[in-house]
């Protein structure tokens, strides 16, 4: 039982960082039909944003109020490369066949992490450490430090706990903006049909942009989540973060923002529980469990997802474009 | 090299001043390079003496040449010729090429020197000579063209052309290769450049495809002999030999990711597994230490296993095709890919089975040993040495040209034209009767057999298998290959192939930005020309779709392939 409930805890902390990073993907791909690859990458710069922020104007110190303030930094460094990208690389290639968009994104993909892994300790007037190796996240009180025992064998950390309040902190906003704001209501109707929707006067590009900016931000929290959970950061965390994200936003039901957060969720459960029970199983089979193999059983998942139910749980708000 | 066009009505007051300018720019450039450039004796190869021309001068005066060729053949005693190239666009390119060439001549004597005031008369002449040049092209006046359908040269004449072509490949080849200056190899790659994209406008290779179609086997043969003879110019040094093993297995594989990707358009983003799954065959089944298979079959055997297991797995990773396609499968083959990479660091006996000894690999695997010829050491032929990496890159190339054969016959075949089908519309071809699942599995199979033969021989000639050799990177890498030198085609990836493997291992100052302009290139190439450096026009078709000049000439084409077998 203990086992059970602390996998519980573990799954739902690890899903709540996928779904956070999979609306970003989900968001992007309803209105304009790309996987944006390079989201990943996003959420990599979105903890990193949240590092310089501290570096710059709070080092060594340790005070809650510092938090929001290293969020906005990440969302800023998150936004302005998730929108400069759309701009660049994506908008000239609108009508370009499939191939042309997703070989732009793996080649984004490649550029952003190199640009961390070079620049990052090279930003004039900074004293940043190499992002060469592994930079330490800042603690923060409150949310980090000592890890509460609600009883006999289950641990939960604190930053789990932020970052499941953030995933509904954020569910909530979003659900908000979507429905509630003219914007969102935009993104809706871009995303049923392009062609009609630019006819009522609505602003396709501006829609658009606002979609990668939305994905972007709720990564750049997904960064920070991420930063303050395992304590650090480094230029390759985006790459499985965002593929896992994706496998969670296929999952839900790709172009379906609830279902991206179920997707998440739902993931990040199943990792959880089939590593630990794979692994006590007994041997031959018990060598597969463990967490060197939990990559490869979430990768398996999102193989059979995407061949049985592309549609996903929660149904797919796009047909046939898979 | 678009440069914005002059007023037709300033042009045509000119037109009678603007070849003159360009045949001096061409003649003063190739007179410069016989003078003195640099001061310094000690910079780039000695660029100071008058009269022994070296590097940068020497490239200079080449593109002279070809400056005076073009300018004799508009008007003058080759002017015949200039009723079938179109020397003024060739002019063009070149006078603006041939100033981008002689700056950066500038620049690199500027910094190696230290400052500008070590420039000699020589290299402004140059810089005098591409202004002049640029400025002269502009006001040549184009001509009307024949059509090189129509052009019939004597075919020995023809023949001397390839050859003299294919020669010029290799000597250039192997003079860049021994340029261990990071100023002279870029230099070098300038003016090729430049070259070939003033030739390029003036037809020249239109005409040369003209050529190699109707000698086709002509030019296969000559581009093997030069690829042959090519370790000979290397006098014994292996260090260039890696490099050039690395370039054709790199471009093996990338050939048979082509199959995939450039013939049936099935985007496949972990195709360096199968490459991996061939490499830990023949580790596995070597005379390595470490090798956890007891059977020791002959290495033919283990070929042709690692080859089928492959194969196998190409056949596992391709059937979810059935069901999935597009994006879907490029994310379906990257986790393949991924459970591959980490499948194999994982099976060291801890974590399952003990297949492949995890993280560290299987090193010290034994060299190749076939009917008693050791490729481990080196040997002399007429007196040339012939180092380890030389056995291994003629083995490779037999092996590349089997690859070949098979990519081509294959791409003219009825599966070849199905797969075409595929990728262009694959419901009007099922519609029409093609067995598209079929074909789409063939071509995983087909294209993982071939990376598999090219594993098993990675195996001995890297002496190791690891996990980190196959990650995501590399995957993308061959992608770009194929991207880069134009889907479908086999010059184009040969040319993606040796671009991305080369371009690093003689640039070491770059090799910290390697991967970030890795990134940046892909990026670009999908916005300036997607469908790569050589397509085939069909593919460029697909990129281009308005492009109905494009259209007809793809047209035109299948009309003419077409005619001699109905005929027949």
């Amino acid at each position: 039982m203990e086992i059970f409930l602390q996998q519980l805890v573990n799954g739902l902390t690890l899903g709540s960082l996928y779904a956070l990073i999979a609306v970003g993907y989900t968001v992007v791909y309803g209105i304009v039909q790309l996987i944006n690859f390079a989201h990943g990458e996003v959420f990599m710069i979105g903890a990193f944003g949240a590092l310089a922020t501290y570096l710059l104007l709070f080092q060594g110190q340790t005070a809650l109020w510092i938090l929001p303030i290293m969020i906005i930094g990440a969302m800023i460094a998150s936004v302005g490369t998730a929108v400069l990208m759309e701009r660049v690389a994506y908008r000239p290639l609108r009508n370009a066949p499939r191939l042309a968009p997703l070989i732009t994104a793996i080649g984004i993909s490649v550029f952003l992490q190199e640009f961390v892994r070079l620049f990052f300790d090279k930003v004039p007037g900074t004293d940043f450490p190499s992002a060469k190796a592994k930079i330490p996240f800042p603690q923060i009180d409150v949310v980090t430090g000592r890890a509460f025992h609600p009883m006999e064998g289950v641990t939960i950390q604190r930053a789990a706990i932020f970052t499941v309040a953030m995933l509904l902190l954020s569910a909530v906003g979003l659900w908000w903006f979507v429905n509630k704001t003219k914007l969102g209501r935009g993104m809706q109707a871009v995303s049923q049909d392009p062609d009609t929707a630019r006819l009522m006067g609505i602003n396709v590009d501006r829609i658009i942009v606002v979609a990668f900016a939305v994905g972007a931000a709720l990564a750049a929290i997904a960064g920070v989540a991420q930063g303050l959970q395992i304590t650090n950061v480094n230029f390759k965390m985006g790459f499985i973060a965002g593929l896992k994200a994706f496998t969670a936003a296929v999952l839900g039901g790709i172009g379906n923002i609830q279902g991206a957060v179920v997707g998440g969720l739902v993931l990040g459960l199943a990792e959880a529980f089939i590593t630990q029970y794979t692994g006590m199983l007994p041997d031959p089979f018990g060598q597969f469990g463990g967490s060197s193999w939990k990559d490869v059983w979430a990768f398996a998942l999102l193989i059979v997802i995407l061949v049985f139910r592309p549609q996903g749980l929660l149904g797919a708000k796009v047909v046939d474009r898979a | 090299m678009n440069l914005p066009t002059l007023p037709d009505t300033l042009r045509e007051q000119h037109s009678g001043k603007g070849w003159p300018l360009a045949l001096v720019g061409s003649l003063l450039l190739l007179v410069s390079g016989l003078l003195s450039w640099s001061f310094d004796p000690s910079i780039l190869g000695d660029i100071s003496i008058a009269f022994w021309p070296a590097s940068l001068q020497l490239f200079a005066m080449i593109l002279g040449a070809v400056g005076v060729l073009l300018a004799l053949m508009h008007r003058g005693p080759l002017h015949r010729l200039g009723d079938w190239f179109d020397t003024a666009l060739g002019l063009r390119a070149l006078g603006t090429g041939s100033l981008l060439f002689v700056v950066f001549s500038l620049v690199a004597i500027a910094s190696e020197a230290g400052g500008l005031v070590n420039v000699n008369p020589g290299g402004w002449l140059a810089l005098a000579g591409a202004l002049l040049l640029t400025v002269g092209a502009r006001f040549v006046p184009q001509r009307q063209l024949n059509s090189f359908a129509k052009a019939k040269a004597n075919p020995v004449l023809e023949i001397v052309v390839i050859v003299l072509g294919m020669a010029a490949i290799l000597f250039g080849a192997a003079y860049v290769l021994g340029r261990d200056d990071p100023w002279i190899f870029v230099g070098f790659l300038v003016m090729a450049a430049v070259a070939f994209m003033a030739l390029a406008r003036a037809g020249f290779f239109t005409w040369m495809s003209h050529v190699a179609q109707r000698h086709r086997h002509v030019l296969t043969l000559a581009a093997f002999v030069v690829a042959f003879l090519f370790p000979f110019t290397q006098d014994g040094s292996d260090a260039n030999m890696s490099i050039a093993t690395q370039v054709l297995i790199f471009a093996a594989t990338a050939i048979g990711l082509n199959i995939v990707v450039g013939l049936a358009g099935l985007l496949d983003l972990g195709y360096i597994a199968f490459l991996g799954s061939g490499a830990y065959v023949g580790a596995m089944m070597s005379n390595a230490a470490s090798a956890t298979i007891g059977w020791k079959p002959p290495f033919i055997v283990v070929m042709l296993i690692g080859a089928c297991v492959a194969a196998t797995l190409g056949l596992i990773i391709g059937s979810p095709t059935l069901r999935v396609s597009g994006d879907y499968l490029a994310i379906v083959t990257l986790a393949f890919g991924e459970i591959f990479r980490l499948s194999m660091f994982n099976l060291d006996g801890n974590n399952g089975p003990d297949l492949t000894n995890g993280p560290n690999g299987i090193p010290g695997i034994p060299d190749l040993n076939l009917f008693g010829f050791d490729f481990g050491k080196p040997h002399t032929v007429f007196g040339i040495q012939l180092g380890r990496f030389s056995n291994y890159y003629f083995i490779l190339l037999l092996l590349i040209g089997f690859i070949i054969l098979v990519f081509t016959r294959l791409n003219n075949s009825r599966i070849g034209r199905g797969w075409v089908a595929i990728r262009e519309d694959e419901r009007a071809a099922e519609a029409m009767g093609v067995n598209t699942f079929g074909l789409k599995l063939l071509g995983f199979a087909v294209g993982a057999f071939l990376a598999g033969l090219a594993g098993t021989i990675k195996a001995h000639q890297d002496t190791a298998a690891s996990p980190d050799q196959y990650i995501f990177l590399e995957s993308a890498f061959l992608l770009a290959a194929v991207v880069l030198g134009g889907m479908g085609t086999v010059a184009g990836v040969l040319i993606g192939a040796t671009i991305l493997k080369l371009l690093p291992e003689k640039l070491r100052f770059f090799s910290e930005y390697r991967l970030l302009l890795f990134g940046l290139l892909l990026v670009i190439m999908m916005r300036v020309r997607p469908e790569g450096l050589i397509a085939s026009k069909r593919r460029q078709l697909e990129f281009h779709e308005d492009d109905e000049e494009l259209a007809q000439e793809v047209q035109a084409d299948h009309l003419i392939d077409a005619a001699p077998e109905a005929a027949r």
